[in-house]
């Protein structure tokens, strides 16, 4: 069994994403919106990215490739579940790869992982989520991705 | 290019060996190979080292070529570090072969040496170079593996007994080899049956921790005959880097394929052309893909190439009849060398576990990632093809 340890008070939960994660996510601003991921997409080629790339390197034109909100459902490409974790991680996790509308295929945790309810080719939806925790034991969130049927 | 012939090769037992150091192992490596090749030490004019953690693991990030050889009173030459994941032995290999083959030197020398017990993390997965991104999510190179297997089943119909077929091969193979870390008969229940490290994979799907060196001399055409009659020509020895992809397919590994591509039209040849190879079954999902981006079979004929017994030793193409990663050990920098030594002895006829009148040999490896979170490719892939020269 999963705990669930979404936070419902989205003022927060910034607080709560690391350091290091926290440019790639536009957390929702009322409890209505969702949570998505920021890429960038090239002016010249229209070629998307993420996370965003100081240059497109598709082209070499675009220097600056704009911010873009990435649509925020995917369908599950392939996954894993991790019984021997890295530091700071609690196994059983599942973490696989996800491909987004904009054509992009991206790694990302799994908020589900029970081998019977993953599926390749499933419908999955973003969310923000505990990942992991610090050295202090303090919980540290990222992006994850959960079946849109759960 | 000039033609490159290997005449001598040297390799430490490898293992886990907590009271020796980097340089000790590479001095035992590199004295084996002079000795093999019956060379004085005052010949090496120029000398390449692979190593990938010593940095991270020993504060030695430079200068372990010049230790291990001042060591062995080789001192004066040109001597320089390579570090290429886990392509870095092979990379030494590659440097030393374009410093002969150019024509800029006569005999070169070229190590491989890692330390992996050294890490902390004891139980954990090593963690891959670099990938701090990747790493604060969670990722680990088994992970990535993992990922790989569940792909190719679906895809492919390939299974957990497909997988642990690769690892009892390469056990069996491993049997009569002295080098090798794990050369105890294993079964495909006991592979299913070990702890599951990454579902689908088991821990005797992964490759152990493990330190060792190797080591290699090159000389040219023009004073080969000075050393030996019977060198080991380096038909090929081609490096590259992964190529990007939008949603790159994660059963196939594109800096394998070229790498492959590039040494079959170097040397000339073909698959069918090889007596066996010695491949990165760094996970048995490795190896079934291997066999498929060296035109060994089909896309997703890995499983059933595996199940038919051609890679065994009595099939059409052996593969790593030296026990391969999975029994001999990987320390990292030193694998690309041990592959090349491992097939030396083959080519020579005198293996262990030997391969009749193989003449054709083709040694891989290949690791590391691109810290993106976008799917990427393995990011140094190194073959070697190599021929009996006489």
């Amino acid at each position: 069994m999963t705990r669930d340890n979404s936070v419902s008070r989205v003022d927060t939960i910034g607080d709560f994403i690391d350091p290091k994660l926290r440019p790639f996510i536009k957390l929702p601003e009322s409890p209505s919106e969702k949570p998505h991921l920021i890429g960038s997409k090239c002016s010249s080629c229209g070629e998307y990215f993420f996370p965003r790339r100081a240059i497109c390197p598709n082209c070499l034109k675009d220097e600056m490739p704009e911010d873009v909100l990435l649509g925020n459902k995917g369908k599950l490409y392939t996954y894993c579940i991790v019984k021997a974790a890295p530091l700071g991680f609690n196994a059983p996790y599942a973490i696989g790869y996800v491909d987004l509308p904009e054509g992009l295929r991206i790694f990302s945790p799994l908020a589900e992982c029970d081998k019977e309810k993953l599926k390749i080719n499933m419908d999955l939806e973003l969310i923000v989520d505990k990942i992991r925790e610090d050295e202090a034991g303090q919980a540290v969130y990222g992006y994850k991705f959960k079946p849109v049927s759960l | 290019m000039r033609t490159v012939y290997i005449i001598g090769v040297g390799m430490t037992m490898f293992g886990r060996f907590p009271e020796s150091n980097v340089i000790e192992l590479g001095r035992t490596a590199a004295l084996n190979a002079l000795r093999d090749a019956c060379i004085n030490k005052k010949d090496i004019q120029v000398a390449y080292a692979g190593h990938a953690r010593t940095g991270q693991l020993y504060n030695r990030e430079c200068g372990v070529g010049q230790s291990i050889l001042w060591e062995l009173g080789i001192s004066g030459i040109p001597i320089s570090s390579v570090g290429n994941f886990c392509s870095s032995g092979s990379t030494a290999l590659r440097e030393a072969w374009m410093a002969v083959g150019t024509g800029m030197y006569d005999v070169a020398l070229a190590i491989g040496v890692e330390k992996l017990t050294g890490r902390t993390g004891k139980g954990r997965p090593l963690t891959s170079d670099g990938v701090e991104l990747l790493t604060l999510m969670g990722f680990s190179p088994p992970i990535y593996f993992g990922n790989v297997a569940t792909r190719h089943m679906a895809d492919y119909g390939t299974t957990p007994e497909h997988l642990a077929m690769v690892a009892v091969k390469n056990r069996k193979n491993a049997g009569p080899n002295p080098r090798c870390q794990y050369k105890d008969p294993i079964t495909i229940e006991e592979v299913l049956n070990s702890p599951v490290i990454v579902e689908p994979l088991t821990l005797l799907n992964c490759c152990p921790t493990t330190d060792g060196s190797a080591a290699a001399i090159l000389c040219s055409k023009e004073v080969v005959n000075k050393y030996t009659r019977k060198p080991v020509e380096i038909a090929a020895s081609a490096l590259r880097s992964g190529p990007y992809e939008k949603c790159k397919d994660i059963t196939t590994f594109g800096s394998d394929r070229l790498a492959a591509l590039d040494a079959y039209e170097t040397a000339g040849i073909g698959p069918e052309d090889l007596d066996f190879a010695e491949v990165h079954d760094c996970f048995t999902i490795a190896e079934i893909i291997h066999y498929e981006d060296f035109g060994f079979c089909k896309k997703g004929g890995g499983g059933r190439f595996i199940e038919e017994g051609i890679s065994d030793m009595g099939g059409k193409l052996p593969v790593s009849p030296s026990g391969g990663l999975m029994s001999r050990g990987h320390p990292i920098g030193a694998t690309g060398l041990a592959q090349v030594a491992e097939a030396v002895w083959q080519l020579r006829g005198v293996a262990e576990n030997q391969v009749k009148g193989a003449k054709v040999a083709f040694t891989h490896c290949a690791g590391g990632f691109q810290d993106t979170i976008e799917l990427g490719d393995v990011q140094s892939s190194a073959v070697t093809i190599l021929k009996r020269g006489w």
